[in-house]
């Protein structure tokens, strides 16, 4: 018999470069990586069990905990279905404020986002210098909500704190220096031999196999398909008149320039929804009843889909969330490490397509 | 290569850098008073109706308690996720976290809620447990209370005085009594 396979390496379910337990394994001859499968089941939360039979100032909180990094998106999505069930109009002030959190949330994960690939391929003072200008996001954060990362910012009918004017100031300036620092880092990213020996023309993705795999959110971006972006579809980022950033190549390098370029992205509509921010309330009540919803939102990773049916005091009777990171995560080891040149690779390819194994699994 | 180090050297020969790599300092470790952290008393009386324990999303985490000198809520900070609702619940201010109470005074927020009681007859086990946790009406007369076993099972005698508190619903072995707590997000018009 011929043989194919030299050995069959096997990387996680622990290992350096993954920040949650997953495992690869990669079928190598030689160094060369012929294919990859992918191993999941290692942190299962059964969050949607937990979040049966309980109403939505419950669920809006284990919503938030599907996922560390991108949690403010499951927070609004979750809000929007229950808002869509029960007819629930949102006050101006309120859907404006909810994209700035939402962008801000953005920010820290796609940053987050790039300082794991930066590690991965060893570029450990990019990583640094971008954990250093997370901080500066998250502390904008705090300043708004009262908390880093499980926010819970949005309820059924509105927001829960105005933003004031000093509070407008302070995160415009915390901004401004983000953008300074970012577009340092991403012109760092885009001129560093290194990283382009590393990163242009690995785990290449073309636009068909992108849309065969349903890849979504950035990594769909960086592989040309710009109407994966479902902010296209929400009515504020309409008024905001939104167009997705989207690149042609579909490596590591695409992916990661994607990022960068959405966090400039957001940067500018949290100055343009800041600058046209309505006066008015921030909540316009109404309760939750019973009904069923099937709601989608542009996550960090992409699109995030909710199915929800309540009973008639706002209940969840069931609950479904499909989250971007499962597309991802198939994509990336179907079309992109394919007979790449080592096992490094490998893990870097893995890492720029951001797979959020904590969603993934709930 | 060369062109490389060259931009490596650019890099670190930034004034900037160079000051920060001299002077570099950890951040002050201090608290930003906006952060939501563990809600704490602000010594105003606290009226026992048990609003904040009606919504916290947290199971055992917060409990309204009788002291010498009158009730007082607590909090126990390995269950409360600081999420801060039960401060923007309390109608007394009792409570406080972060900015919480004052963004709720400036905004005039609050929520508004109703409750439904249910028990499920086929689950409920007649244990009685709902009825002796309940902490309403336990000092009037004996009809002021909200639940009673009576003939074989659990009556709701007076589901108007049902402060959502879910006491019942923590209590019950058995998931038998359920308590829909309908909360809406209000904000009174500016003056
Ligand atoms: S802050 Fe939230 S979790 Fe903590 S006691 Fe109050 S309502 Fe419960
Ligand atoms: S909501 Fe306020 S007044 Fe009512 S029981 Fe809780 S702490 Fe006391």
């Amino acid at each position: 018999m011929k043989k194919t396979v030299d050995v069959s390496i096997p990387i996680g379910p622990m290992h350096p470069c993954w920040k949650e337990p997953i495992r690869l394994k990669c079928e190598t001859i030689g160094e060369r990586v012929l294919r990859t499968e992918v191993e999941l089941g290692y942190m299962k939360k059964g969050i949607e069990r937990i979040m049966r039979g309980r109403p939505w100032q419950e669920v809006m909180f284990l919503a938030e905990r599907i996922c560390g990094i991108c949690s403010v998106i499951h927070n609004m999505v979750f809000i929007e279905a229950m808002e869509g069930i029960s007819g629930i109009a949102v006050p101006p002030r309120a859907a404006y404020l909810r994209v700035v959190v939402n962008e801000l949330d953005r920010m820290e994960s796609h940053i987050l986002a790039n300082f794991s690939y930066c590690y991965t391929i060893e570029h450990e003072t990019l990583a640094m210098y971008l954990l250093n200008v997370r901080e500066i996001v998250l502390d904008q954060l705090e300043r708004i909500t009262g908390s880093r990362i499980n926010t819970a910012y949005m309820i059924p009918g509105g927001v829960r704190f105005d933003i004031t004017e000093e509070d407008a100031a302070a995160l415009l300036a915390g901004l401004a220096r983000v953008e300074e620092d970012v577009e340092r880092y991403t012109r760092m990213f885009a001129t560093s031999y290194l990283i382009a020996l590393r990163s242009r023309g690995v785990g290449t993705m073309t636009r068909e196999k992108a849309i065969e795999a349903h890849a979504v959110g950035p990594t769909g971006r960086a592989s040309n398909v710009p109407e994966c972006d479902l902010r296209l579809q929400h009515p504020t980022y309409q008024k905001l008149g939104f167009t997705p950033v989207c690149r042609t190549e579909g490596d590591n390098f695409a992916r990661n320039m994607v990022r960068f370029d959405e966090v400039m992205q957001s940067i500018s509509l949290i100055r343009q929804c800041i600058g046209q921010l309505p006066e008015g309330p921030i909540r316009g009540g109404g309760a939750c009843t019973a009904g069923e919803i099937t709601y989608q939102g542009e996550a960090p990773r992409g699109e995030l889909t909710y199915y929800i049916k309540s009973d008639e005091y706002g209940r969840i009777i069931d609950i479904t969330v499909r989250t971007p990171s499962i597309m991802n995560i198939e994509a990336c080891t179907h079309h992109m490490i394919n007979d790449v040149t080592s096992v490094a690779d490998v893990t870097s390819t893995f890492i720029s397509s951001d797979p959020c194994v904590a969603c993934t699994e709930r | 290569m060369s062109e490389s180090i060259i931009w490596y050297l650019r890099e670190f020969l930034r004034t900037e850098w160079i000051r920060k790599f001299l002077l570099a300092k950890t951040d002050p470790l201090v608290t930003p008073p906006y952060f939501k952290d563990y809600p704490t008393l602000t010594g105003k009386e606290c009226t026992a109706c048990y609003q904040c324990m009606m919504i916290c999303p947290a199971p055992g985490a917060i409990a309204v308690l009788r002291h010498d000198d009158g009730w007082r809520p607590e909090i126990y900070p390995g269950h409360c996720i600081r999420c801060g609702l039960c401060v923007e619940a309390c109608p007394e201010d009792v409570l406080q976290s972060g900015r919480v109470l004052e963004a709720q005074h400036r905004d005039r927020t609050g929520f508004r809620a109703t409750f439904h009681l249910s028990i499920d007859r086929e689950i409920c086990m007649r244990c009685g447990n709902c009825c002796i946790s309940c902490p309403v009406g336990r000092e009037g007369e004996p009809d002021g209370a909200v639940l009673k076993i009576e003939k074989g099972g659990v009556q709701i005698l007076n589901s108007d005085l049902c402060t959502g508190c879910k006491t019942c619903e923590v209590n019950c072995p058995n998931r038998g009594i359920r308590v829909a707590r309908v909360v809406e997000g209000v904000q009174e018009a500016a003056a």
